[in-house]
């Protein structure tokens, strides 16, 4: 399958939820640590033995460290850069005229935005400011402002199954769960002893939601009873960098390390670890799996490298 | 590819669990989602708070806010890249790209810390084992050169040492010169010395064994029954008798010196004979 050599180090990769062939990558110069970044909108080929060709590619005087695409316009994504603005832009649009929107009101590197799929007209922005930000797109500044950790929050997501809530994983060691319409959160899982650097909800059950840390291991928890995780996932030989569930397959979830590899699992089964890839020569630090094809999985690393790749093939056989 | 999967209005393909339907059980945390927009639905609820801006003493009180009072560790911009455990996620993550260095240092590449053990990039070589390697092999003429030993070849962030002055070089070209007759000279001694000690250790035992080897041959031809007779003392005439006038001394050892001798009457009548008649 395909592989695309980005000029700077790989942040982040996204599926579109519109087109099945269409990924964008963010990326940050000298490994995010200093210089610029670029935002890369990639255009899968059907035909697989074909390169990845790019679409487009936008500039930012900043490292680009997450990346997600508009649930409402095809043509639209979000960046979550390192100066601490969030900026959108519309790929229809020419290149002059982009980015359609800076928002700029973190005071630290954003290192999440994730686009609410079920309401469809907000998103949220993750901030190493300690802070998650709301964020409509007919709105000069951010709806909101949810403050109540106490260090950087790497990962703020949406629950799929319900408009109003969304879940922050910090390197305060907890995992918040949030409703918009509540002043402060609702639930706080002290869910690892260390930094917790992602997290994502089931696709298919709107209680169940995992998190990634720096201590290895990926937990499954149930936010009824969360007292103790329902599946503790070991395997990574590092801190797990990013993680998703399957769109697909209820149990299933893939996830990144900084031990250079994508590993898949089911969390229900006994031996959770289904496969394990290891064709990143870097940190493999950005994660995605296909919305409209089942078991294609993207991933993106330090080496510069994007693949994507079936389920079950090897991502480096083309 | 793409031509079947796009859709036309602003809204994409059903995510594949909402086609699956509800499958969460009761008993969900959640109040029930509210219609609407976001921004009404945040507004209606008053916690709507457009545009805040949170500064860093904010942040400070959103921490007294926490229920979790955690050790928290050094924000990623604050860490120093080369010994942070590299998990800030974000940050820390480039801080420990400069980690692989560690492996010069530690041994411990992708040790437990990931590379927590680098100490900083001057000090790789720091202390290293150049220094004392060289230092107590200049020590050992005596003398030392104890500035020297100090500069480590491999590290690039000392100023090379500057040329000895023109008289401690002198110095040691004369150590060198000194150094070397010395060694010399003690050379000679002792072959000197060795030579002596040998020559005396063979003069004696030639003497001993000369002395050695006498006493042995007379033992021995003594036991062949080859007597070898004392030097007796007394004296014999011709013919076996004694001297006439001589007196004999009952002993039988002659007593040349004390006593008297009797002079012979016919005094010197008897010298080349003891009978005239014969």
């Amino acid at each position: 399958m395909p592989v695309f050599k980005t000029p700077f180090n790989g942040y982040s990769v996204k599926f579109s939820p519109f087109y099945e062939n269409r990924i964008a990558v963010a990326t940050a110069q000298n490994f995010g640590i200093l210089g610029n970044g670029r935002l890369h909108v990639l255009e899968l080929s059907s035909n697989p033995t074909l390169p990845i060709t790019e679409l487009v590619a936008y500039d930012t005087a900043d490292g680009v460290y997450d990346v997600t695409w508009s649930e409402s316009h095809d043509s639209v994504v979000v960046a979550a850069v390192a100066d601490g603005s969030v900026k959108l832009y519309d790929l229809a649009l020419p290149p002059s005229s982009n980015p359609i929107r800076s928002f700029h009101e973190h005071t630290r590197e954003v290192h999440s935005a994730d686009y609410n799929p079920v309401r469809r007209d907000s998103f949220l922005s993750a901030s190493w400011d300690d802070t998650v930000k709301l964020w409509t797109v007919d709105r000069p500044t951010s709806v909101r402002t949810f403050k109540e950790h106490a260090y950087c929050v790497y990962s703020a997501v949406w629950n799929p199954r319900h408009a109003d809530v969304f879940a922050s994983a910090s390197g305060d060691c907890t995992l918040r769960i949030w409703d918009v319409r509540e002043p402060g959160s609702t639930m706080i899982l002290p869910a690892h002893d260390h930094e917790i650097l992602s997290c994502d909800w089931n696709k298919y059950d709107e209680c169940i939601i995992a998190t990634a840390s720096v201590d290895k291991s990926i937990k499954v928890w149930d936010v009824r009873s969360f007292r103790v995780p329902i599946s503790v996932l070991n395997g990574h030989g590092y801190a797990v960098r990013k993680l998703k569930f399957s769109p697909h397959v209820r149990n299933l979830m893939v996830s990144c390390s900084y031990d250079m590899s994508v590993c898949v699992w089911d969390f229900m089964l006994e031996d959770a670890l289904v496969s394990r890839y290891d064709h990143h020569t870097e940190f493999a630090v950005g994660v995605d799996m296909s919305v409209l094809v089942e078991g294609l999985i993207a991933s993106t690393g330090w080496d510069e490298l994007a693949y994507v790749w079936q389920h079950g093939t090897d991502p480096r056989a083309s | 590819m793409a031509s079947n999967s796009q859709s036309s209005g602003s809204n994409p393909p059903p995510k594949p669990w909402e086609r699956a339907g509800s499958s969460s059980g009761p008993g969900a945390p959640f109040k029930p989602p509210s219609g609407g927009s976001t921004s009404d639905v945040v507004e209606a609820s008053g916690t709507a708070k457009p545009g805040e801006i949170v500064t860093s003493t904010d942040r400070n009180a959103a921490v007294n806010r926490s229920t979790l009072a955690r050790p928290v560790p050094a924000r990623p911009w604050e860490q120093n890249y080369g010994n942070t455990t590299y998990g800030g996620g974000a940050l820390g993550g480039y801080g420990s790209s400069m980690n692989y260095n560690s492996g010069y240092g530690s041994g411990g590449m992708y040790g437990s810390s990931y590379g927590g053990g680098l100490g900083g990039v001057g000090g790789m070589y720091g202390g290293g084992m150049y220094n004392t390697g060289l230092g107590g092999q200049m020590g050992g003429y005596g003398m030392g050169v104890g500035p020297y030993g100090d500069q480590d070849p491999n590290n690039p962030y000392n100023e090379p040492p500057s040329p000895p002055g023109f008289w401690i070089s002198m110095l040691r070209v004369m150590q060198g010169v000194v150094n070397f007759f010395g060694r010399i000279s003690i050379l000679i001694d002792q072959n000197t010395q060795a030579f002596h000690l040998f020559m005396t250790a063979m003069l004696q035992l030639f003497d001993r064994s000369g002395m050695l080897y006498g006493e042995l041959a007379r033992f021995v031809l003594r036991l062949l029954g080859v007597k070898t007779k004392p030097k007796k003392a007394n004296l014999q005439g011709p013919n076996g008798h004694p001297f006439h006038g001589q007196q004999q001394h009952p002993s039988g050892n002659m007593n040349y010196i004390e006593g008297a001798k009797t002079a012979p009457s016919g005094s010197w009548d008897n010298v080349w004979g003891n009978d005239t008649s014969e």
